[in-house]
Order: structure tokens, then C-alpha cells, then sequence
């Protein structure tokens, strides 16, 4: 640790300055610590909704149209479809991270080593330049935007239709893609492009077989980390009319049937569990 | 020669290091992408129809402002049209999600610090940072075990549930408040940090913890002076990774009814204003951008402290 970095007089006032922030905003909100307390009505509501919590519902609480799944065939099935908005919006994500990350790194136009000469086209490096700055710019606008607004955008556009929210999903999903794919391939070990690159590999050849290999694992333990955000996200994707857990938890709660509803909600938060399990043993595998 | 190189290769090839349990889930990832476009229904018979073409169409004419439909394009016209709906609702929105931002993120970590310590298993423990208190004695074991496995189930819970589920409920628990929103954001994020700072703790340098409990600190005094200034740069390095997330979630979080900058674009989706909706929704990207370039320099600030 550097001298700077034990003054314990500055994070006091750090620690006082932010606190302090937050409690400005949530005067300025013209917020009231009585309105945490809710009505009469607040009071009911939550009395009926938590008492739920320890007895979910195991069938359905209202008379339901024949044929209808049991419910908790219908939640798994819920929770089935909310894998699937995920898995589809990676694939189309991977796609569009990996062609996007591609150009949006350094790797191919800057010299491999220090030792190497610039290619003496200053024209070709200039548009290369231009190339790169606009790439960047897209892949900030494409991750900028939330997922819930790419929804709204999609679903003014194509009306509620199941590729919208795919899209949806998918588009700030290859923006954060490739960024990390661009960050991790500039930053991998470089010793083996070197070496290839001296042998006489050309730029394409070094990325591909020097770069890509030495930031595969971290690119890996990323995108299992982005298909658990991308499983959350679809889920709530419901609330727009999709057919996921998000749908089925606005449904249940506009229609006060709060043991089903709480059905949902643990199913989701298994789901949840399990995916956060699932990418934390990958990452503490492959970062070994 | 070549024939004995490529024996070499292969010998590498075949003893390379493999990882069972990553390959594994690179195949279930990867089965599961393909079962998605073979079983989920994305295809709709109505994807390419008429009615959808022309109102994508209609669609697109609509997003240039509208006081220039049917005009030649005048940056005047387009500026002022901008500018007015900045005045109207743009400037508070925006003001407003920020105030949202900063009031969740800063509830959040004070309550993922109170709920760091029961949950670090250096201090919630019967031998804190390493340290017998006299002879071990089974109750008070199992009842530190309880407490930590009780907080972590919290932390859990708190952060397996999105944000948006969790302002959905508290709007109707609570009516329309603001509080729903950054409470919302605030219990999320309290469940991320508080799990995020106890993984720090549990890795602080255990020495000067154990020097300080031994001389007779009690755990909260060394929680307070020593975890604290010896973690803090961590602790604000993800103080300001999730308050990005927070002004990001802020402004969706409108779209529940509470007049952040989303509730906005809401509004001018169901007047169907697409002109007004795209401009809010550019105006949201300035707002995260400014965030993030903030807080990135917060962050390598701070790294340097570290």
C-alpha cells in the first residue's frame, strides 16, 4: 500500500460525504420515513401476501378452464420458457459480441509488439482508426439502452411478438459482450503473439490462435455470468406480456391469489439460485 | 521432419489440461441454445405480414420529430422542439431518477454493512478471526452457525429477486411512493453488496483483526475499526460499480408509475408520441453514460488507494 492509500482522515470524510448524499436526495425526493409505513389498506395487502409466504400454492385458487396444466407443471413450464428467451438471446448475442468485439479490438491494427514497424499505409490505418471509433460507439449506444426500453422500442415497432423480446434481450447483451471480448483479448498474455507474430503468423492467424485460446477462460466464466443476468431479465420481461415467470407473477398478483403467486416467485428465485450456483462453481473452475 | 511435428502437436493436443466440469456446462450451454430456436415458439405465422410491415413503417416515419413531418428538416424547429420537452418534464425526470439512484444505493450499503458482519465467516463465529473465547461451547456454536447461514439466506433472497419484481410489490404494498423504487433498488443491491463486502472481509489480512480482538476489541469495535478503513477502498470500488447499475435501473423502474425518466417514456409509448419516446430514451443513455464515466473514474481512483 502507498502512503495515500492509509489516510484514514480522507475515507472518514468519504464515508460522511456519501451518507450525506444520500440522505440529501432522499430529501430532495420530498420523501417522508412516515410513507414507509403503509396505509390501512397497505396493511391488509401485506398481512395477506406474507401470510402466503409459508404456504404457497400447490393448485390453482380460482376454478381454472379444463385442461389446464396443474400449476406447478405450469410454473416449471414458465420457468422452462424463461430459459429459453435467455438461451435464444445469448445465442444471437454470442454471434453479434463476437463480430462486434472482433473489430472493436486493438488486436488487429495496432503493431503485436513494440518491435514491429507500423505498416506504412497511413491511409488504410486512418480508416482502420475511423472504423474503430464507430464501432465503439455502437456497442456503447447498443448497451446503454436497457433491455426493458429495447423492449418498449421493439414492441411499438413489431407489436408484442416473442422474437422483440428475444432482441430485446440480445442487443445490450452483445453490446457488453463485445466489449469484454475486445478488453480481454487486448489484455491477454502476449508473449505467445509475440511469438507467433516473429514467426511469420499474420495479424488474423495471431488473433486466432495466440489471442482468442489465452482469453478463452475468462471469456467463458463472463458469458455464463451474462446468461445468469439474461435469465433475471427475461423473467421480468413477463411484465410486458411474454409468457415467462414475470408474466405469471403480474397475473397472480392482479388477481390477489397470493399463494400463487408466491409459487412464482420461489420458483424464480430457484431458478435464480441455481443459475447463480451454476456460473460461480464455472467460474471458480475455469479461474483455477 | 514434418511427419514428426505433427506427432509433437498431437501429443500436446492430447495432453492438453480438460476440465470436466467446464466442459460439461459448455455443452449444456450450448444444448441449451439450440433447444431454444428448436422449441421456443420465436417464430410466430405473423412475423412478416402486412399489417406488422406497415406499422413498422409507420413506425419509423413517426420517430422524426413531429413538428418537421411534412416540412423540409430546420435544425431551429427540431432544436425548440427538443428544448420544450426538456423544459416540460426532461430536465426533472432526469434529475429525478439521479436522486433515485443515489438515495438506493446509499440505503443499500448501509444495509449491506450491517449485514456484512453476521454474514463473514471470520467474525460471525464462536472463534472470531481465529481466537478461542475460553472453552468451546457447543450452543453458542450452533447459534453462530444459525445466525450465518440465516444471513446469507437473507442476502440470497434479497438479491434473487430483480429489481422490478421487487418494486412491483412494494408499489402495492406501500401505494405510490417513491419509496417503492428505492426501496426497491435498495434491497437488491444491499443483498449484492452485503454478500460482495462479506467475501472482503473474510479476505482481509487476519493478523492485525486477530491482534485488535485479543487485546480485548469487542467484534463490532474491530467491524468498526479495522474492517472498515482497511476494506473501505474494496467496499466503495463496488459502491460505485453497483450505483452505475442503479442509475440504469432507476430510469426503468419509472415504467411502474413513479415519474422517473422511464415513467415518461411509458407515457409517450401509450400516446403513441414515438418522436418524444426516442428522444427520452436518448436523453436516459446521456444520463447512464455520464454514470459510467463517473463511475469509472471513481473506481480507478479508488484503485489506487487499494
Amino acid at each position: 500500500m502507498r502512503d495515500d492509500g492509509l489516510n484514514i482522515g480522507r475515507r472518514r470524510w468519504i464515508l460522511v460525504g456519501l451518507l450525506a448524499a444520500g440522505f440529501a436526495s432522499i430529501y430532495a425526493l420530498d420523501l417522508q420515513w412516515s410513507q414507509l409505513l403503509p396505509n390501512a389498506g397497505g396493511i391488509h395487502t401485506a398481512g395477506q401476501f406474507f401470510a402466503r409466504a409459508l404456504s404457497p400454492a400447490l393448485s390453482y385458487e380460482s376454478a381454472v378452464p379444463l385442461h389446464t396444466p396443474p400449476l406447478l407443471i405450469k410454473a416449471l413450464a414458465a420457468a422452462w420458457q424463461t430459459i429459453l428467451f435467455a438461451a435464444a438471446a445469448l445465442s444471437l448475442a454470442l454471434v453479434g459480441g463476437a463480430v462486434l468485439g472482433f473489430f472493436a479490438s486493438t488486436a488487429l491494427w495496432l503493431p503485436a509488439g513494440a518491435h514491429e514497424p507500423s505498416s506504412g499505409r497511413p491511409l488504410g490505418a486512418a480508416l482502420l482508426g475511423v472504423m474503430h471509433a464507430l464501432i465503439r460507439l455502437l456497442i456503447t449506444l447498443m448497451r446503454s439502452v436497457h433491455e426493458l426500453l429495447w423492449a418498449v422500442l421493439f414492441l411499438a415497432a413489431f407489436g408484442l411478438s416473442q422474437m422483440s423480446a428475444v432482441i430485446a434481450l440480445a442487443l445490450p447483451c452483445a453490446g457488453i459482450l463485445a466489449k469484454i471480448f475486445a478488453e480481454l483479448v487486448d489484455e491477454a498474455p502476449s508473449e505467445a503473439a509475440y511469438a507467433l507474430r516473429a514467426a511469420g503468423a499474420s495479424r488474423l492467424q495471431v488473433f486466432c490462435f495466440a489471442l482468442i485460446p489465452c482469453a478463452m477462460p475468462d471469456i467463458l466464466a463472463y458469458v455464463l455470468y451474462r446468461f445468469e443476468c439474461l435469465l433475471r431479465t427475461s423473467a421480468v420481461l413477463g411484465f410486458f406480456g411474454f409468457p415467462t415467470l414475470g408474466f405469471y407473477i403480474a397475473a397472480a398478483f392482479e388477481n390477489l391469489h397470493y399463494g400463487e403467486l408466491w409459487s412464482y416467485l420461489y420458483t424464480l428465485l430457484i431458478l435464480i439460485v441455481i443459475a447463480d450456483w451454476w456460473s460461480g462453481l464455472f467460474r471458480r473452475e475455469l479461474l483455477r | 521432419m514434418n511427419e514428426l511435428r505433427s506427432i509433437a502437436v498431437l501429443d500436446l493436443y492430447r495432453t492438453r489440461p480438460k476440465n470436466w466440469p467446464v466442459r460439461i456446462s459448455v455443452g449444456i450451454m450450448f444444448a441449451l441454445m439450440g433447444i431454444a430456436w428448436l422449441a421456443g415458439d420465436f417464430f410466430p405465422a405473423d412475423t412478416f405480414t402486412q399489417s406488422r410491415q406497415a406499422n413498422v413503417e409507420r413506425f419509423l416515419r413517426e420517430l422524426l420529430p413531429f413538428p418537421l413531418h411534412n416540412v423540409d428538416f430546420d435544425w431551429a424547429v427540431a432544436a425548440r422542439w427538443g428544448w420544450e420537452i426538456l423544459d416540460n418534464k426532461g430536465f426533472e425526470a432526469l434529475y429525478t431518477t439521479f436522486l433515485i439512484s443515489v438515495a438506493a444505493i446509499v440505503l443499500a450499503s448501509v444495509m449491506g454493512a450491517l449485514l456484512t458482519i453476521p454474514a463473514a465467516r471470520n467474525i460471525a463465529t464462536d472463534q472470531p478471526f481465529g481466537l478461542n473465547h475460553g472453552s468451546p461451547s457447543v450452543v453458542s456454536r450452533l447459534l453462530w452457525q444459525i445466525m450465518l447461514v440465516v444471513t446469507r439466506g437473507v442476502l440470497i433472497l434479497l438479491r434473487a429477486i430483480p429489481e422490478y419484481v421487487w418494486a412491483f410489490l412494494l408499489l402495492a404494498l406501500l401505494g405510490p411512493t417513491v419509496w417503492s423504487i428505492v426501496l426497491a433498488l435498495a434491497l437488491h443491491n444491499a443483498g449484492i453488496l452485503g454478500k460482495l463486502s462479506a467475501e472482503v472481509t473474510e479476505d482481509l489480512p487476519a493478523a492485525p483483526l486477530r491482534a485488535l480482538h485479543a487485546l480485548g476489541a469487542s467484534r463490532a469495535h474491530v467491524s468498526v475499526m479495522a474492517v472498515l478503513p482497511v476494506g473501505l477502498p474494496r467496499f466503495l470500488l463496488f459502491f460505485f460499480y453497483r450505483w452505475e447499475t442503479c442509475v440504469r435501473e432507476a430510469t426503468v423502474l419509472g415504467m411502474l408509475g413513479i415519474a422517473s425518466l422511464g415513467f415518461w417514456i411509458q407515457e409517450a409509448r401509450a400516446r403513441n408520441f414515438y418522436d418524444e419516446m426516442i428522444f427520452l430514451v436518448l436523453l436516459g443513455v446521456v444520463l447512464i453514460i455520464v454514470g459510467d464515466v463517473f463511475s469509472s473514474f471513481a473506481r480507478r481512483w479508488l484503485r489506487r488507494l487499494s
